[in-house]
């Protein structure tokens, strides 16, 4: 174990005495918090041209493009929602996966909660029926 | 009460059913357009004739005019080519071009051999424009009104068909004005 | 010639099919039915293996093979390639149902009772159906005459890869398997058959349904990874979520089935359920064949097809329900289960895994309702939307299926395991933590409540703490019911998968020229060369990648692949597989001269996602069988 440690703590310092070039990162940061926002973006995108994949899953020229949009904006300090209202003022709402909440998507987010409600309604509606039946019967 | 439980999901399922015939015969529209009826984006880039001219919103003045995204490596392009000749000929509506992530080169020898419906080439290398156009690929050509409004847009190869159909009413509506 | 032998086959099971499916509706007189089954089957196959002949021998004369097939796509794929598209898919879905059918008559042993004939009648309508539709809008054996292509226009080349080739007959058989759940609770109905007869009789097939459905998910997943080069292992892409949401109503009817056949409870549910977990997997059909959902760019809208799929589905869907809501003779006995019951919370169970399905359907379907309501507007619903939805609804299952196994029928009389359940799962959370730390060293706070579930699920399922008189006791009591701790294990192991890999994972996108060196993860990365290299089919560029992890070196191909004659790009993802993690490398653009972009990526723990689907197919799969073996 230590020995092991130990010859990777001297491959390390071997390895930055010698390689001194940096990784020529395409997109590079020296904020995390953009990063994180950056990459997070990209998942949240979609590809306008390709079928069902997000920018980070697609190589498309349209998708490169975009990635280069979103980073210059990213990097320029804007926030998450300002890059996606950029965008969708070019493309519209079907360039974000993650639909703003608004009264014309109030139905898709509050959909499953009413799904969830009537479900329980029902099978209290059946269960108190039964109920109330089987003491009628007695 | 018990009945109507029963009856419950074929009442669901039967309105699914309707909803997905619905969808069927849903007519397939074209992708929906967020710039029409809002002014031409502003711009800076460099003409394709000429790498040092550098182009803006304001060198796109000879209004009504169409905006056309077109590009050597697309094919659809050649096949509307012919027709934006025919329109850079017959019709007073001037055309201006978007190349779009092209090379210059490569466009230029194309707009020689088959000649250059284009008043002038925006050359969007980085597809700049392009994005705030609401570009996807080429071809895409866009109407622009007097007042430099955009009014439709189509994707897709121009034909006399679509041009028809989608533009030639509102070169009338300019001249009724 | 051989594929016209093909098409009379097929056209031979059409009429025999109808015979089947009419006979115990019309004539009401006792067919041979094993016979007719084996035939039907016998029929089908003749026809999908004359289809197979002509892939293999390239005759590019049959419109199907030419669009699929070309002479240089290598034999294993030519094969392959049989299902690789629409019309062909249909012809093994239709055989597979063949199989089920025939699978369920000989396993049953009240053969030629009225329940029996009815049940073979109904799947044979269903296939008569399908037949019907393959026939008529979608013919494989359809020939280009008189003069056929020379060459074929070659088969889609991210489907010329091994999990693809396994991945689609798979899940058409989960698919097709809802048939017998189906048919059974329309004949339960029909004929009045006892509740627990016709729940234990339809359990084992669900059981075999849902065990081949979660192999083919997982396979498609799995593929995903690899194949489409960016190392993700679920889109929430519409089709996929076509089969997930038919998995998760087949996991609820599972569960359901075993109140019904133990304790004559949920029947109406049960019956209900079968035909909803059908009617998905024929939604999900519709969905992806009629091109509703992809065809949004796409413009190939076939609407013929898909309004005969819809017909198929109303007819039986619909038929279904009218039967149930007119004609359902099975009784339901009322009786009671106190809200700490295993009653309860199967209930329960059914109702968040239901719901689940519903909304992850109403997503799906969102889009679609959005443009039709306003006219033309799109709008995308995807991954962000979907892992909004189903968080809630996994942890309470999560939660629930913890204590599940310690409840009793009737009610629970003690909950004292809970205490120990509570403390047995902090103390593997903690461990779990450790090793994280260990492995990765940081804690990411966002993984710790799936960490915790998993920590939950796998005491609970396990049921270490349960009090047994001896070890051999433990043992016996694992041996007896090791489907269902396999399966509830399974699904332990994939919430830690999912848990980790999306909170731990790292990407880098960089350029890098030939011989340079760069350092990701501790890890040192080195591009030896880039080389073309031919295929069969398509040319390459493959990157030679050597990595220095640790002490351990070792090599990495990383490929760009265009393919002729479709002249189409694929990534070949350059893969260091491990328990804890997997290292991800895959080819991007190339810039100036030799110098390319790639995507390196650290995958923590995703080989814990396909483990479980693996544990959960095994568990159910051995379920099944102990079940059958039992009976017959």
């Amino acid at each position: 174990m230590f020995k092991k440690f130990f010859s990777l703590m001297l491959i390390t310092i071997i390895y930055s005495l010698v390689s001194a070039n940096e990784p020529k990162v395409i997109y590079p940061f020296e904020d995390s918090v953009h990063e994180e926002r950056f990459l997070s973006l990209l998942n949240e995108l979609r590809c306008p041209k390709c079928q069902g994949s997000n920018l980070a899953g697609s190589n498309a020229p349209i998708a490169n493009d975009l990635k280069r949009e979103v980073y210059r904006l990213v990097k320029s300090g804007r926030t998450e929602e300002e890059v996606k209202t950029y965008l969708i003022d070019r493309y519209g709402n079907f360039i974000v996966y993650d639909p703003p909440f608004r009264p014309d998507t109030y139905a898709l987010w509050l959909g499953p909660l009413f799904i969830f409600l009537i479900t329980l309604s029902i099978i209290l509606v059946i269960l108190l029926t039964r109920f109330s039946n089987s003491k009628g019967n007695q | 009460m018990k009945r109507i439980l029963n009856l419950m999901p074929l009442v669901v399922f039967g309105i699914l059913v309707v909803v997905l015939y619905s969808f069927l015969t849903q007519e397939n529209e074209q992708l929906e357009s967020v710039l029409v009826d809002q002014l031409v984006p502003e711009f800076k880039l460099p003409a394709l004739e000429n790498p040092n001219n550098i182009l803006s919103k304001s060198s796109v003045n000879k209004l009504p005019a169409l905006i056309n995204v077109w590009a050597t490596w697309c094919i659809a392009c050649r096949v509307e080519h012919p027709f934006l000749m025919q329109l850079k000929n017959k019709s007073t509506l001037t055309v201006y071009g978007l190349n779009y992530k092209d090379d210059r080169k490569k466009a230029l020898d194309l707009l020689e051999n088959e000649g250059n419906p284009f008043e002038f080439s925006i050359f969007d290398q980085q597809g700049k424009l392009a994005i705030d156009l609401g570009v996807y690929g080429a071809p895409e050509t866009f109407f622009v009104d007097k007042e430099g409004i955009i009014r439709e847009r189509h994707v897709g190869a121009l034909t006399q068909k679509v041009w028809k159909e989608k533009f030639e009413k509102f070169l009338n509506e300019d001249n009724d004005v | 010639m051989i594929p016209e032998i093909g098409h009379i086959f097929l056209i031979s099971s059409l009429v025999l099919s109808l015979v089947g499916g009419l006979g115990p509706f019309i004539f009401n007189k006792e067919l041979p039915i094993r016979k007719i089954a084996i035939l039907m089957c016998l029929l089908v196959f003749g026809s999908f293996f004359t289809l197979i002949y002509s892939f293999v021998v390239d005759d590019f004369s049959v419109a199907y093979v030419a669009q699929n097939s070309n002479i240089n796509l290598p034999i294993y794929y030519k094969f392959a390639a049989t299902w690789g598209a629409h019309e062909g898919s249909l012809i093994l879905w239709i055989l597979s149902m063949n199989i089920w059918l025939l699978a369920f008559i000989s396993f049953d042993k009240n053969r030629n009772t009225n329940f029996s004939n009815l049940v073979f009648g109904v799947c044979s309508l269903v296939i008569f159906s399908f037949l019907l539709f393959t026939v008529f809008t979608s013919n494989p054996f359809e020939r280009i005459l008189p003069i056929p292509p020379l060459n074929g226009a070659d088969l889609n080349p991210s489907l010329q890869d091994f999990a693809f080739t396994v991945h689609p007959p798979l899940l058409y058989f989960g698919y097709s398997g809802l048939l017998l759940p189906f048919a059974i609770s329309i004949s339960a109905m029909l004929s009045g058959q006892s509740n627990k007869d016709w729940a234990s009789s339809s359990r084992p097939w669900t059981l075999l349904a849902c065990s081949f459905l979660t192999v083919g998910i997982g396979l498609g997943s799995w593929w995903a990874y690899y194949e489409l080069g960016w190392g993700g292992w679920w889109f929430w892409d519409p089709v996929e979520n076509a089969a997930f949401v038919p998995w998760l109503l087949t996991v609820a009817l599972v569960h359901s089935l075993i109140v019904t056949e133990n304790r004559n409870l949920f029947v109406n549910w049960s019956l209900l359920l079968s035909i909803f977990a059908f009617a998905a997997s024929l939604l999900g059909t519709f969905l992806v064949r009629s091109g509703i959902l992809t065809s949004v760019h796409a413009f190939a809208l076939d609407p013929e097809r898909g309004l005969f799929i819809l017909g198929i589905f109303s007819f039986f869907v619909l038929g279904g329900l009218a039967i149930f809501a007119f004609k359902n003779s099975t009784g339901n006995k009322t009786s009671f289960y106190s809200l700490n019951s295993k009653e309860f919370g199967l209930l329960l169970n059914n109702v968040l895994l239901v719901v689940l399905a519903v909304s992850i359907l109403f997503g799906t379907l969102y889009p679609l309702l959005y443009e039709a309501y306003t006219g033309g507007k799109q709008i995308s619903v995807g991954a962000p939307y979907f892992e909004f939805i189903i968080f809630p609804f996994s942890i309470s299952l999560g939660l629930l299926q913890g204590i599940a196994l310690y409840l009793s029928w009737g009610s629970t009389k003690s909950f004292n395991f809970l205490t120990k359940l509570i403390l047995e799962s902090l103390s593997i959370f903690l461990l779990t933590l450790v090793l994280l730390f260990v492995l990765f060293d940081e804690l990411i706070p966002a993984s710790f409540f799936t960490i915790f579930i998993f920590s939950w699920l796998i005491v609970g399922s396990l049921l270490i703490n349960f009090s047994f008189k001896s070890f051999n006791k433990y043992l016996d009591f694992l041996n007896r019911r090791i489907g269902v701790l396999l399966s509830h294990t399974g699904m332990a192991l994939l919430v830690l998968g999912v848990g980790v890999v999306s909170s731990y994972s790292n990407e880098i996108e960089l350029i890098l020229d030939t011989g340079e060196k760069i350092e990701f993860l501790n890890k040192d990365v080195e591009l030896l060369d880039i080389k073309d290299k031919n295929g069969p089919n398509f040319i390459s560029k493959t990157a030679n990648i050597k990595v220095l992890d640790g002490g351990r070196t070792f090599n990495l191909q990383t490929e760009k692949r265009t393919y002729f004659p479709s002249g189409q790009v694929t990534t070949e993802a350059a893969i260091d597989t491990g328990i804890f993690r997997d290292f991800y490398i895959s080819m991007g653009d190339n810039f100036k001269g030799d110098s390319w972009s790639f995507k390196l990526q650290s995958k923590p723990f995703i080989r814990w996602i396909w483990l479980g689907a693996l544990l959960i197919t095994l568990g159910t799969f051995i379920s099944s069988i102990n079940i059958l073996r039992r009976k017959s």
